[in-house]
């Protein structure tokens, strides 16, 4: 267990600090984020056809409404952590990777709803927007990445989870 | 000890983040107390030279520094001092996250485990205020405010890291890894059940 969280803050520290690199911002995080607009933008519009992204920002056609999708709120520090979790849980290299894939896609697939239940969050009452997105979609969030490594420790072969514990 | 199920956990968590959010706000200022006790020795400590004192209000910290304000015209010294105001609240809502895992879990001394985690995680709430404050200071009051704490470009560099991961990274996952650490054998139960249903 001390060798798994040794290892998790280290894989964590690295890439964090890889990410805020002006090279990691100009190639992955910001052309990322600008995804994530566009995604959100194009599930909503299966129900709402009057909202566009713009770059990063999700927003009403006639600009009375929009969501800037910063730092934190792109999904980018959460897959972090869980790549940290998983390259330093001791697992057979073939399960980690299926498992980056498949919580990659869980992660991000629950900060899109995140993205658009803040959007239309703060259109109802901004108050709420604000909680919601400063404090509760955060720990949401966590708990999505959390819960994602459990599912996967679980899945591991029989010797796994032993050793790591120990 | 039955082997717990996932799904149940995960929606015993639901049930109890709810409340747990309640409790974490309006206990806001309850719970901001000590740690600004503990911002109040690390800024005293630490940065002396640029913090006069640290006042709770609510549950917001507000640091007064010794750095003159520049005015926004001329660049010239205004009268006064800068304080910068700051939200517990950003740094600390892992802890409601951190009971409704605890809750959910079930295991013995679930009060107990709450107030070690209080504890552990209080300087790390004390790192995202303190980090914040720097981060003030140095990149948000202007020049005039920067060029007062002497800071070198190594520093100025290390605050804006600080910054980021007490912000962005703390607050949830070293709430995390507290829950993770003090209930390895509700973890081990949760793959013991796995482990079972596939025989």
């Amino acid at each position: 267990m001390a060798r798994f969280f040794v290892g998790f803050l280290v894989i964590q520290a690295l890439l964090f600090g890889a990410e805020l690199t002006p090279w990691a911002q100009t190639y992955f995080v910001v052309p990322w984020t600008h995804t994530l607009a566009s995604l959100s933008a194009d599930i909503v519009r299966f129900f709402d056809p009057r909202v566009v992204a713009d770059g990063k920002i999700l927003q009403s056609a006639d600009g009375s409404f929009a969501v800037s999708i910063e730092a934190g709120c792109n999904g980018v520090e959460a897959t972090i952590v869980l790549i940290a979790a998983m390259l330093s849980f001791p697992a057979p290299w073939k399960r980690r990777l299926l498992g980056l894939a498949i919580g990659v896609i869980a992660v991000q697939g629950l900060n899109i709803i995140r993205v658009i239940s803040l959007f239309y969050l703060g259109q109802w009452n901004f108050d709420a927007f604000d909680f919601a997105h400063r404090y509760v979609w955060q720990a949401l969030i966590m708990l999505d990445v959390l819960v994602v490594w459990l599912l996967w420790v679980r899945t591991l072969p029989r010797a796994a989870p032993a050793r790591a514990v120990a | 000890m039955p082997a717990a199920s996932i799904g149940r956990f995960v929606l015993r968590v639901a049930v109890w983040l709810p409340p747990a959010f309640l409790v974490w706000y309006l206990a806001g200022p309850l719970l901001a107390w000590p740690i600004a006790l503990l911002t109040t020795a690390v800024a005293k400590i630490g940065f002396a030279d640029i913090v006069q004192a640290v006042e709770q209000q609510g549950h917001l910290v507000v640091i007064v520094s010794t750095l003159k304000p520049t005015l926004s015209t001329t660049q010239s010294m205004a009268s006064g001092v800068l304080s910068i105001e700051l939200n517990v609240l950003l740094y600390s809502f892992g802890f409601p996250m951190l009971v409704a895992l605890a809750l959910a879990a079930g295991q013995p001394h679930a009060l107990r485990t709450l107030l070690l985690g209080y504890a552990v995680l209080a300087p790390f709430v004390t790192w995202g205020l303190i980090a914040e404050f720097l981060k003030h200071i140095v990149f948000d009051a202007g020049p005039g405010v920067a060029s007062q704490t002497g800071f070198t470009s190594v520093q100025r560099e290390v605050i804006a890291f600080a910054y980021q991961f007490g912000v962005l990274i703390l607050p949830t996952v070293a709430p995390a890894v507290f829950w993770v650490l003090t209930h390895r054998r509700f973890l081990e139960g949760l793959a013991a059940r796995e482990r079972v249903a596939s025989q």
